[in-house]
């Protein structure tokens, strides 16, 4: 009886260092932390933005020329540009993992201007190219309404896409997501009108 | 294996045992689920093997002080939260000042809890010997484990990749005419294939034979 009593109290005791060795260690890293996200979503932001910016001025840079707004339903911010551009985040499944990025609209809400990945678990060198430029830049001035296509054949319409050879599925995956995400949350921005 | 040897180690025989006789990933195949996972870019190697290492050096230091304290009944345990609390602190580490590796090698981190070469170590080793010899140990396995993740990664990034820690190494005049980036070799199969011609060139240098291994 001696003995469980003390083994329980040694893994209390262990637990309990340990736990607080964790908690400061938390303590001291959650504002870094919470501080690089923040830098991260802001640096996507001015590039779905196309706002030109350094490393050194972009907290800057974006205080002057983004504005951050909240939706009538305050669920979500989204950000507008001085040429009356919106962005905002976006995610969902990818087909290995989650991807995030942010994707800005043309003032007339019926084009992208850009979009950005900024977290993909896609197979690197394939599906992982979905987070590369010539990818991404396809989607500058596409209709998105009622939906973007994915074309095998080269794409024509204003609403279509290539799919990278080798990663079509992580290609549809991520026109998937945009498709899903697109139509609900300009709702939420623009109160349906 | 050797543990018995290592009982009456001396230094060098420590620092050697880890690094070469009993290297963790050819000699005891120990964390190869790790080493295939991050060893596509060298910076992400150099990152898991620092971290593993920082886990490895830290529970040797707990472990083997505690070692006459630990109730023999519920010494795994004690390694478990021991090492689950490290691992914890290198990732908040890695989150807050390399936030980019961090992302890149993303549950790996989490996973040197499972690692078997820490848990191994701690059994083998830490829990029967002083501070002095385990951090020794310690060093040397993680330095094992760093070393064969970096040759690998080497290998992969350049053949994968066409770069080296992130910078380009293939020759401008080769990428317009002939090269064309391995894919297989930036995907698990390519390291399985490295991983496994690593294993086979340092076990027959090693002269490690299988009958041995029982």
């Amino acid at each position: 009886m001696k003995k469980v009593v003390l083994m329980l109290l040694f893994i209390l005791i262990m637990g309990g260092i340990l736990s607080s060795a964790i908690i400061s260690v938390n303590y001291f890293t959650a504002p870094i932390i919470k501080a690089n996200e923040e830098k991260k979503l802001k640096t996507n932001i001015l590039m779905a933005l196309e706002i030109p910016f350094t490393e050194d001025d972009m907290d800057s840079v974006f205080q002057q020329k983004v504005t951050v707004r909240r939706d009538s339903g305050n669920e979500m911010d989204y950000y507008v540009s001085e040429n009356n551009e919106t962005a905002f985040e976006y995610k969902g499944k990818g087909l290995w993992g989650p991807i995030r990025g942010v994707i800005a609209l043309n003032p007339d809400f019926k084009t992208i201007k850009n979009v950005t990945i900024s977290f993909q678990e896609e197979t690197p060198g394939l599906g992982s190219r979905i987070a590369e430029k010539p990818y991404l830049d396809q989607f500058r001035n596409k209709a998105f309404s009622p939906s973007i296509v994915i074309t095998r054949s080269p794409a024509k319409k204003d609403n279509e896409v290539d799919a990278i050879t080798g990663a079509t599925l992580s290609s549809k995956a991520f026109v998937k997501i945009l498709n899903g995400e697109l139509g609900p949350k300009i709702e939420k921005i623009t109160g349906g009108n | 294996m050797g543990s018995q040897g290592l009982l009456k180690s001396r230094t060098a025989k420590t620092i050697l045992d880890g690094i070469w006789r009993d290297h963790p990933v050819f000699s005891m195949l120990l964390g190869i689920c790790s080493a295939l996972a991050v060893s596509n870019r060298v910076a992400n190697a150099i990152a898991m093997g620092a971290s593993l290492t920082f886990v490895l050096v830290s529970t040797a230091i707990i472990i083997s002080s505690l070692r006459k304290m630990i109730p023999n009944r519920i010494r795994m345990i004690t390694y478990m939260i021991t090492i689950a609390s490290f691992v914890i602190i290198v990732d908040r580490f890695l989150k807050a000042f390399f936030p980019g590796i961090s992302e890149s090698i993303g549950p790996y981190v989490g996973l040197i809890i499972t690692n078997c070469i820490v848990m191994g170590r701690a059994e083998a080793f830490f829990i029967q010997n002083n501070p002095y010899y385990s951090v020794l140990d310690a060093l040397s396995n993680g330095f094992a484990y760093t070393y064969t993740l970096v040759i690998i990664s080497v290998v992969r990034e350049i053949l994968g990749f066409g770069t080296l820690l992130g910078v380009n190494v293939i020759p401008a005049a080769w990428l317009d005419s002939w090269w064309q980036n391995w894919v297989v070799m930036a995907m698990a199969p390519g390291a399985f294939f490295l991983l496994a011609v690593f294993i086979w060139i340092s076990r027959t240098l090693a002269k490690i034979e299988t009958k041995d291994m029982g």
